[in-house]
């Protein structure tokens, strides 16, 4: 680890690391806060709004002694600077002293403050930062009380730019500090904001077609330290002191990205609390205080008119609204008459508590037959046995450490693993992306890694023999399923085992196998016993009776085909879809934003969420409905709570052993601390209040003897004539009711399409932007071609949930054929 | 002696104007800084003074006040700028007349005027909604929204001026 | 004296020419510098004292020193981004002795080692790149630039690069920026040019002015004990002043340091014509603080030190001459307008501060400004004063804060005459128009 050298700070000494930067070192270390604007921890400093300036000085020590010179009264001799330096491009060492209380230094911050306020518009009242606004706060604190500047020489610029159809730019507020510019250059690696002009006409201009439209881009307004930045989603939504912050878990995705609802009452839903904006929650070894698009705007579908609000039961054909007793009533009956043979599947968003409710009603009815949706997932076996072990941080890595991304695109599946694996990158660690296509990851990969359909496994197998990985210092590696079938996936995640055994990275701290879940809670289901193997069995052959939750199962033909052959079909869930409509009774659930419960991330971190908003209808959590359901069969009555829930299961599951709610509750200390809190550094992130959550030990950490396990890649999907092989891909904007219910996002959604290489396009006649018919295993879907040159020659790529209709969701054999226009009426 | 004094200070009120007034038949005017019910004010042109701020309500000692804001358009304009208030009610059965929302207010959109004679029969009808506060546009002129020309009304608050 | 050293096309008349500068022994020096060590010709130039003809006066040697060896990387960047109002030396040598130029700077690069020249122009110099591209073209024929210069094993490339016309980008951090193909605006500093992560493509990077290496050459062929003879020992060597505005023949003048501004002024310039009074002198263009055209001022020697001890600085010798008929106010006017338009916006004093002293001027000359806006004018220039990000927004300040000190009576006269104003109506303002029919 670094050194520790002492400093002097107003006169106090202070052990801090050498070479920290100064502004951190005196908050962190000191409690000194030295006011910022353009200086953000995560980004490199550039010292251009000069608030942060200190009066630095240096010990004096003898050229030919080597020892310090006292003044008379003993105390060392200083020799401060000839002028004022700016804090956050010093970076600390030892013998160095900091004056930030002088006249000097008190001076410059009120010069700083009247010179930004000097063009800055009297938009406090109507701005949506007046309230949790740096500049404001720093103006209160160390500022002038008036201003010399004349009215008739204050600047008029735009007020209403749109950077983007997200992000809105008022160019009067912007007080150039670049912190926007530099997050989408730094952070992102997509530099579609730029400076424009010189001077007072510098302003803040987009480079990008269409507009500012990175995946990130709300980001941008957390850490504007002005009101310049606004999202079309909150604009003007509410004022920052009336929300009240909720901790939550972001429902997108396998990150698990902490959040805080900003909950206020809301006349036009019936003055009930709705969330009016989701902001990150630090949490440095998750999601730092990054959120991405879609779970910053995604959270609309909690009160979307669709939901469903009653519970529904099938009378002579028909679902009608019954009342929950009744529809409980009908599902116990079924029940009862199916004996054991009860199937049960739970979804991405299903939480620990639902899966644990399940697992007992399986226990009680005695079925084994416990699934995981999707069905196209390997097991998580070796993510147990050598997944990333505890306390890791992916902000850790850097020069000399490798990170390996296999069949994965991480853009699309995890966003922030793709900030964070970008930027070890940037720090200087090998990035080796394998996939059978190129991703935008390549972009910022140390080496790019091309295999066909069914060579990943003989990829990975072969890669314990690279240098790179083998000498890393660290190694991580992301394993997702794109292109893989089930089986596949299983054998690719066996085989990315073998390398860190092999390698000897198992079991050491940042180190270890990320998988790439689809869901928000995959691997909660994997860690309470439900496979996505058992799924495919009842696929195969259909229990009796079979219990949904959160699944839209029948988005596969496989699906589909298995819920008409299960006598009876009971389904919990958010919204109506292709599922419900086949099911025999639907019972509404609560979504994440309206109880309490607990999601596991694929990094085996177990996090709660809070109850931030009233249920809508009768809708009830997802584990007292099957609690409901237990008691109609004979067990007891449902737990009072998913703090019980909570308690039961983390005494009879071993993994979660200790996992209370109070422990989830508790948060590690953030450094530096970003969060809104005593000393942070500006911007819209909430504090880790709530809990940061607790990661379950894997097993090569216990020193467990680890062995490997031979793979071989099972057989691969091959094209007959005139066939491609459709591979599924998961998007992160898709058409899934959970998404799509924003409508802030349309208009990032594309069109339901297929991607072609152009040889197969030209072979099968499509043309770019014609439609096309895809048909394969019985299911057929009609899209628009897109002829890409980056799509594998023999490949059709087809972005999942775009296109409404069943599909499978693993590589298969199929017809690509061109559709014959219409000829347009005009 | 003291029964004469008293009936003779009886007897010379009898034939003073009394002090009491025959209420609501008769009114008495109210005094200049009287803080009665508040009314939402307009400018000259007709657009709405408030902005949807939330200040005044941030100021309420007594909660009283909620305020939705939402966003002007040229075609659908309430008030100069780009915040409106989409939303503004104010329970009168809270309201202890104190005037910090006058106070507060950077536009001066609410003013406590001199009406005094508020009386519900329930309730829901303390609350008073924009519709009931706002003002009538002037004589003559368009109310709110209103279409109106772009790039005039840039700002919420009122440009100011140098001092001369 | 007798025979330029710089401004060699006044002697020669055709020197700009490849056959013609060789005839007349180009190319000697970088001959003879290859011969030696690396290390001995910094040597030389460092005990020549030359100092950086660029403003800021930085021995050149001392500076060459500071590039690692071990670096496998390294560039020489020449700035001919010759933008100070009042500058035209670099240009003269540009047209007229370009290969001087070009052997200085390969010279530089042999003594840093480099692996490329670049000459960053300004963009109205393009006839001057094109020119240049020709020069270096008969330069790389003869074996003086590209691969193996000379037979010595060394290889280096030259190229010229036209910028788009920002003043900011002769500052030498966001020169390299510009050069980079990135937003023209400072770097912060450290790290330095001359380390590595602080130069051209972060690179170990020496960047040298025109003029500064036009010097080379003749350092390395006559020696540094040569050179040391001509100008003071504290800034030896001749220096182009560039002379304009009240005077009877302005132009380039290449004499040594430490003449006296008197001397320049009125032996070799002929003085202020029409027989008026030299009122104000800014030594360094539009930068530099201005001077009142005093006798101790005009006594002072041109050295860097002696300027710096009066109050201001000698700079790039950009020396222009305002007399009586000027009002200085009027001139810092025209100045703040050229900072506040050059300002790159990086940082807040120079962003904010130039942009309210220029209003706060354009109010100054509409009659609008009151007796307060004086203190506010050399408040806010203060306030910029020590804390901006780099030299432009320290220079920025000069014209304001030196003209209210030295001519404070022109600035009240703006403001009193707004008083007079309101009785005669008709007054015309008191210098501009004559200043403006110059």
């Amino acid at each position: 680890m670094t050194t520790t050298v002492t400093i002097h700070i107003d006169g106090v000494p202070y052990a801090v690391p050498d070479g920290m930067n100064l502004v951190d070192a005196a908050r962190i270390y000191a409690g000194v806060e030295i006011p910022i604007f353009c200086y953000h921890p995560k980004m490199k400093p550039v010292g251009m709004c000069r608030m942060c300036l200190v009066d630095l000085g240096f010990e004096v020590r003898d050229r030919a002694t080597g020892e310090l010179a006292l003044n008379p009264d003993g105390t060392p001799q200083v020799r401060w600077g000839r002028k004022l330096e700016t804090g956050c491009t010093t970076t600390v060492r030892a013998g160095m002293y900091v004056r930030t209380r002088t006249e000097q230094v008190q001076e410059a911050r009120r010069d700083v403050l009247e010179f930004l306020l000097s063009s800055h518009p009297l938009d406090c009242p109507v701005c949506d930062k007046g309230g949790e606004c740096p500049l404001q706060n720093l103006t209160m604190r160390h500022g002038p009380g008036t201003s010399r500047m004349a009215y008739d020489d204050k600047l008029h610029l735009d007020k209403h730019v749109p950077l983007g159809d997200l992000i809105y730019l008022d160019r009067e507020r912007c007080i150039q500090c670049a912190r926007c510019v530099r997050f989408q250059d730094e952070v992102v690696g997509d530099d579609v904001l730029a400076f424009h002009e010189r001077g007072r006409r510098l302003q803040i201009i987009t480079t990008s077609t269409p507009g500012f439209d990175t995946y990130f881009s709300g980001n941008t307004t957390d850490i504007c330290p002005v009101g310049a930045l606004t999202t079309a989603d909150f604009r003007f939504g509410a004022r920052p002191w009336e929300l009240t912050n909720v901790p939550s878990i972001s429902p997108h995705g396998p990150v698990g990205e902490n959040i805080a609802l900003s909950m206020r009452l809301d006349r036009d839903s019936g003055g009930v609390q709705v969330i009016k904006r989701v902001i990150p929650r630090q949490n440095e070894d998750v999601n730092e205080i990054w959120i991405s698009d879609k779970t910053r705007f995604g959270h609309h579908f909690t009160l979307s008119p669709d939901r469903l609000r009653e519970a529904l039961a099938r009378k002579r054909g028909e679902l009608t609204p019954v009342a929950l007793d009744d529809a409980l009533k009908a599902a116990a009956k079924a029940l009862k008459e199916a004996g054991n043979s009860v199937g049960f599947i739970g979804g991405p968003m299903t939480s620990n508590e639902d899966f644990f409710a399940l697992r007992e009603l399986a226990a009680h009815v005695g079925s084994r037959k416990l699934g995981l949706w999707p069905a196209t997932l390997g097991d998580a076996a070796p993510a147990a046995e050598v997944g990333i072990a505890s306390g890791s941080r992916l902000t850790e890595l850097g020069k000399g450490d490798a990170v390996l991304v296999v069949a994965s695109d991480l853009e699309e599946e995890a966003p922030i693993w793709f900030l964070q694996a970008k930027q070890a990158a940037d720090r200087g660690a090998a990035l080796i992306v394998a996939n059978l296509r190129e991703t935008k990851l390549d972009r910022y990969a140390s080496r790019t890694v091309r295999y066909g359909l069914g060579g990943a496994v003989g990829f990975l197998d072969g890669a314990a023999s690279d240098e790179t990985l083998a000498q890393a210092a660290n190694l991580v590696v992301f394993v997702g399923n794109e292109g893989l079938g089930a089986d596949e996936h299983g054998v690719l995640l066996r085989a990315a085992a073998n390398l860190l055994i092999t390698t000897g990275h198992a079991g050491r701290r940042n180190n270890g196998l990320i998988p790439v879940w689809p869901g928000a809670n995959t691997q909660g289901g994997f860690d309470l016993g439900f496979e996505s193997a058992a799924t495919r069995a009842m696929l195969q052959s259909a229990p009796d009776v079979l219990i949904v939750v959160g699944a839209d199962v029948a988005e596969t033909p496989a699906g589909a085909a298995a819920l008409d052959a299960a006598k009876f079909v009971i389904a919990l869930s958010l919204f109506p879809d292709a599922t419900t409509a086949k099911a025999d009774v639907v019972l509404p659930i609560q979504s994440f934003a309206e109880r309490d419960g607990t999601f596991t991330n694929a990094m085996r971190r177990v996090q709660r969420f809070y109850t931030a908003q009233g249920p809508v209808g009768e809708s009830l959590p997802a584990w007292q409905v099957i609690g409901l359901l237990g008691q109609r069969l004979g067990m007891d009555r449902p737990r009072r709570s998913a703090a019980l829930v909570m308690k039961a299961l983390a005494e009879s599951v071993k993994l979660y052993a200790g996992m209370s709610y109070p422990a989830l509750a508790e948060a590690a200390v953030q450094t530096p601390p970003i969060g809104i809190s005593p000393g942070f550094y500006g911007g819209t992130a909430a504090a880790p209040t709530g809990g940061t959550g607790l990661q379950w030990p894997s097993k090569a950490e216990s020193r467990a003897k680890l062995s490997v396990t031979p793979v071989e890649a099972p057989q691969a999907v091959h094209a007959g004539a005139g066939e491609l092989v459709i591979v599924p891909l998961r998007r992160l904007y898709d058409r899934a009711p959970e998404f799509f219910a924003s409508a802030v996002m349309h208009g990032r959604i594309p069109q339901p399409f297929v991607a072609l290489h152009p040889s197969d396009a030209a072979r099968l006649g499509a043309v770019d932007g014609g439609r096309v018919k895809l048909s394969a295993g019985g299911a057929s879907l009609d899209v628009t071609a897109v002829v890409d040159a980056t799509a594998p020659e023999g490949l059709a790529l087809l972005p999942q949930r775009l296109a409404p209709g069943a599909f499978p969701q693993e590589p298969v054999a199929g017809r690509v054929e061109p559709v014959a226009e219409a000829v347009a009426a005009d | 002696m003291n029964v004469i004094r008293g009936f003779a200070t009886t007897l010379k009120y009898l034939f003073q104007q009394p002090a009491t007034i025959q209420y609501p038949d008769e009114e008495r005017p109210p005094r200049e800084r009287y803080k009665g019910r508040h009314a939402l004010k307009r400018y000259d042109n007709g657009l709405e003074k408030c902005i949807g701020c939330s200040l005044c309500a941030a100021a309420c000692p007594a909660d009283a006040i909620w305020v939705e804001a939402a966003e002007n358009t040229d075609e659908e304009r309430y008030s100069p700028g780009e915040r409106y208030a989409k939303t503004y009610e104010i329970n009168m059965l809270r309201c202890i007349f104190c005037g910090y929302c006058e106070d507060a207010c950077p536009t001066e959109a609410i003013v406590l005027e001199h009406e005094h004679r508020l009386s519900f029969t329930n309730r829901r009808d303390a609350i008073y909604t924009k519709a009931e506060l706002l003002d009538p546009p002037p004589a003559g002129l368009e109310g709110t929204p209103r279409q109106t020309e772009p790039g005039v009304y840039t700002r919420s608050i009122p440009e100011m001026k140098n001092p001369a | 004296m007798a025979e330029h050293i710089l401004l060699r096309d006044l002697d020669v008349p055709d020197i700009k020419a490849f056959d013609v500068y060789v005839q007349h022994g180009g190319y000697e020096a970088l001959r003879k510098a290859v011969g030696m060590t690396p290390a001995a010709v910094i040597d030389v130039v460092k005990a020549s004292n030359l100092r950086g003809r660029g403003g800021a006066g930085f021995p050149t040697g001392v500076k060459w020193s500071f590039i690692p060896q071990s670096e496998p990387v390294k560039y020489v960047v020449v700035n001919a981004d010759e933008s100070e109002p009042g500058t035209f030396k670099d240009r003269q040598i540009l047209e007229g002795n370009p290969h001087q130029l070009i052997e200085g700077a390969m010279i530089a690069a042999y003594a840093i080692q480099a692996t490329a020249v670049y000459i960053y122009l300004r963009g109205e110099f393009w006839d001057i790149a094109a020119n240049l591209d020709a020069c270096i073209e008969d330069a790389r024929k003869e074996g003086l630039i590209g691969p193996d210069v000379l037979g010595s094993g060394w290889s280096c490339e030259m190229y010229t690069h036209l910028g788009a016309g920002a003043y900011i980008c002769g500052e030498e951090s966001a020169l390299l920026n510009s050069l980079q193909g990135l937003l023209g605006q400072p770097r912060v500093r450290p790290p330095f040019p001359a380390q590595k992560g602080g130069g051209l493509y972060y690179e170990a990077t020496v960047v040298n002015n025109v003029e500064t290496l036009t010097n080379v050459p003749w350092i390395i062929t006559h020696g540094a004990e040569e050179y040391k003879k001509i100008g003071t020992p504290e800034s030896p060597g001749p220096k182009i002043y560039c002379l304009s505005g009240h005077v009877a023949k302005p132009g380039n003048y290449e004499l040594p340091l430490g003449i006296t501004f008197r001397e320049l002024i009125f032996e070799h310039a002929g003085g202020i014509p029409d027989g008026k009074q030299l009122k104000a002198i800014l030594p360094s263009g539009a930068s530099g603080p201005v001077l009142p055209a005093t006798d101790a001022v005009l006594d002072t020697p041109l050295t860097y030190e002696a300027v710096a001890q009066i109050g201001s600085t000698l700079g790039s010798a950009s020396i222009i001459l305002m007399d009586e008929t000027v009002n200085v106010a009027w001139a810092a006017s025209k100045m703040m307008k050229f900072f506040a338009h050059e300002s790159c916006g990086k940082c807040t004093p120079c962003r904010e501060g130039t942009y309210w002293l220029r209003r706060r001027y354009e109010a100054l000359l509409d009659g609008r400004a009151q007796a307060r806006d004086i203190a506010i004018l050399d408040d806010v220039a203060s306030q910029m004063t020590g804390v901006t990000l780099c030299a432009l927004g320290e220079f920025a300040v000069n014209p304001v804060r030196a003209t209210i000190k030295h001519f404070r009576a022109d600035y009240e006269a703006w403001i009193k005459q707004e008083a007079a104003e309101d009785k005669k109506a008709a007054k015309p303002a008191p210098a501009r128009e004559k200043a403006a029919a110059r």
